[in-house]
């Protein structure tokens, strides 16, 4: 397949974007500056990129608490998302939520559940929603393999097939759910894929370490799912290069198979891709790093600073103002 | 007009439904069968597939995608066939519905109405007779109401409706056939204030649900042994309405908490520490609690008939205030 120019440049930015974020983030936690833990991300940005470069103006979209550096691809801040990672002022939630919590209604993010796979039928709700509105928006839904085998999953993704909802499940599977491997976990290779068949779902099988793949595959279920066909699962295949939270060594496995996996760099792939078109020079790669590292660097700067709470708040936002309609 | 308990639910969500688009309506069964309590009969054929869908058997799923398609506008009102069965979607209502705009911020809001079945029903047994307003006293962000008229219970479903924020509605089985005279016109009922059922001026009962009722016919068998007591249905369990309640005790210097659930852990429970908290220099006595035994509401019908409070219970309760 052919791509444009711009589409490609514009998934290389959000690629490295997100790759520099959660390289970032690692680091900030082990500062200190993060209240809670942290699910670094950190190669599994294809799953992400690839997806939401389908997107368009008006969709929705249920992000997870691994690649946070997904909520900048949908157009929220740096200086908003590391606010909320901090529990400052000049996040969404002012202090109340956090790291698992980012979210930006405006841009059509749903927040999430702290009970994985809770928030899958609260999207799949959301997909309602839009449905009504006949506007040929959608939700993306992510969630990861471990997730995939919660009961409120299986009654969303029923639900959403006999619905017809405009819902794309994206089932990031990086083998591990903390320390249980995905064939623990579920009895047939594929948790995404392999089970939309029961729910009427087509699905799709990529290799999360190619971002142009995962984007063919999603521009082709976001079609199916917005023309009004009905939910879809794209399942992105990769691994989970770190710990399933920060301070996790991760000596449950095989250091030697993490080792081929960092090979299989998302980044480098599409950076080899780019310079062998000649569309990226490595003078151009350079200046796209700096530039981001900068923008990452000011959202940062910017939550160091940015206010605390005030303890007498602590009671806002139970209930909504006005209370009634 | 005269309608019954459901039927006065069932004009509060029709008239709901018309004045506002966004409002839908889903759960098991509710769309052509209309509930299988029949208070939903009628919606489906006027308002359309769109906005008045049956669900798959799905629990989880039905609180959640409440939550999503409120946070994201529309106002819907849902069905838990049996309040027992919001236990299946305790997280979903613990952690989500309640919490959601917490944990988000300001931009986000949950106008969304669970309306369930709940009390018992002469031998629906122990999963589905259960009264479980005090489960979900823990978790802030909850507004929860249990009317005990069909007046009530139109006027607030109504209001709950409209709230933009997520209410529980727990509609009483045994009330659902009873008939009442309610106004033609449209009328609505704050959230959050209590009804004087009976004033009174030596002792206080605080009943809920079912139990206001059996309070009622207690309070006239009193009266006739010449104690004049006090009935006061709070209605809206979350948030109280504790202006009224402490005026009443601080009048009658005794109160007796009456409810149709279980008794440890109860509402009584929570409300008796209250009082004794904020009014301990006011009373003459100490709280009385009068509820349903700790056992799983037996099948049996004699068995359920003496595990819930009747007029006798809450009457020698009374008793030992004086």
């Amino acid at each position: 397949m052919s791509y444009p120019k711009e589409k490609l440049l514009e998934m290389y930015r959000s690629l490295l974007g997100d790759r520099i974020l959660e390289e970032r983030l690692i680091e900030l936690y082990a500062q200190g500056w993060v209240p809670g833990h942290i699910h670094s991300g950190v190669g599994e940005e294809a799953s992400y990129t690839g997806v939401l470069a389908t997107r368009r103006e008006g969709d929705c979209y249920k992000f997870t608490h691994r690649n946070v550096s997904a909520y900048s691809d949908v157009g929220v801040s740096y200086r908003h998302i590391f606010c909320e990672i901090l529990g400052r002022m000049g996040g969404n939630s002012e202090g109340k939520g956090g790291i698992n919590h980012i979210a930006d209604k405006d841009k059509g993010v749903i927040g999430m559940a702290g009970a994985l796979g809770c928030d899958i039928a609260i999207a799949t709700g959301v997909s309602y929603a839009l449905k009504l509105q006949s506007s040929g928006n959608m939700v993306y839904c992510f969630l990861g393999d471990g997730t995939t085998s919660r009961g409120p999953v299986h009654e969303a993704m029923n639900w959403a097939g006999v619905w017809k909802l405009p819902i794309l499940y994206i089932v990031n599977n990086n083998e591990f759910s903390i320390s249980t491997h995905v064939s623990e976990g579920c009895s047939i290779p594929n948790p995404g894929a392999g089970r939309a068949a029961g729910y009427g779902m087509p699905a799709k099988l990529v290799d999360a370490t190619d971002v142009l793949e995962v984007y063919d595959a999603a521009k082709e279920l976001s079609d199916y799912v917005r023309s009004g066909n009905g939910p879809a699962v794209l399942e992105t295949k990769g691994y989970r290069w770190r710990g399933h939270f920060e301070g996790d060594q991760a000596r449950y496995r095989d250091a030697a198979v993490a080792n081929e996996w960092h090979k299989r760099d998302c980044v480098k792939n599409l950076e080899s891709y780019l310079k062998e078109k000649d569309l990226l020079s490595d003078a151009e790669i350079e200046a796209i790093r700096e530039e981001t590292k900068a923008a990452i660097e000011d959202g940062i700067a910017f939550a160091e600073k940015a206010e605390q709470p005030k303890l007498s708040a602590i009671y806002d936002n139970i209930f909504a103002e006005p209370y009634e309609n | 007009m005269l309608v019954t308990y459901a039927q006065a639910i069932n004009a509060a969500m029709k008239e709901e439904m018309r004045r506002d688009d966004k409002m839908v309506i889903f759960g098991e069964d509710v769309a052509q069968h209309g509930g299988i309590f029949g208070v939903t009969r009628g919606l489906w054929d006027e308002f359309g597939s769109d906005r008045v869908k049956n669900t798959p058997v799905s629990e989880n799923a039905i609180a959640a995608v409440g939550v999503g398609a409120a946070v994201f506008g529309l106002r819907p009102c849902i069905e838990f066939m049996y309040s027992d069965f919001m236990l299946v979607a305790y997280n979903e209502i613990f952690q989500s519905v309640s919490k959601w705009r917490y944990l988000h911020g300001p931009q986000y809001s949950v106008p969304l109405v669970i309306r369930s079945a709940a009390g018992s029903a002469f031998g629906a047994g122990a999963e589905h007779s259960n009264c479980v307003e005090s489960l979900f006293l823990h978790s802030p962000g909850l507004t929860m109401i249990t009317p005990s008229t069909a007046y009530d219970a139109k006027g607030l479903l109504k209001s709950a409706i409209r709230s933009n924020n997520p209410v529980l509605f727990f509609e009483q089985k045994q009330l659902y056939q009873v008939k009442e005279e309610i106004p033609d016109d449209e009328y609505l009922i704050p959230i959050g204030v209590a009804d004087i059922k009976r004033p009174g001026k030596d002792v206080t009962i605080i009943a809920v649900g079912l139990m206001v009722r059996r309070a009622l016919e207690a309070a006239e068998k009193l009266a006739a042994e010449g104690i004049d007591a006090e009935v006061i249905d709070p209605r809206t369990i979350a948030p109280l309405d504790r202006e009224t309640l402490f005026g009443s005790i601080r009048k009658t210097h005794r109160a007796v908490i009456v409810e149709e659930s279980s008794k440890t852990g109860g509402l009584g429970a929570e409300w008796a520490a209250m009082i004794q908290e904020e009014l301990y220099d006011s009373m003459d006595a100490p709280v009385q609690r009068v509820a349903a035994l700790d056992v799983p509401l037996p099948y049996n019908v004699a068995y359920e008939v003496a595990a819930i409070p009747d007029a006798d219970r809450i009457i020698s309760a009374v008793k030992t205030l004086f």
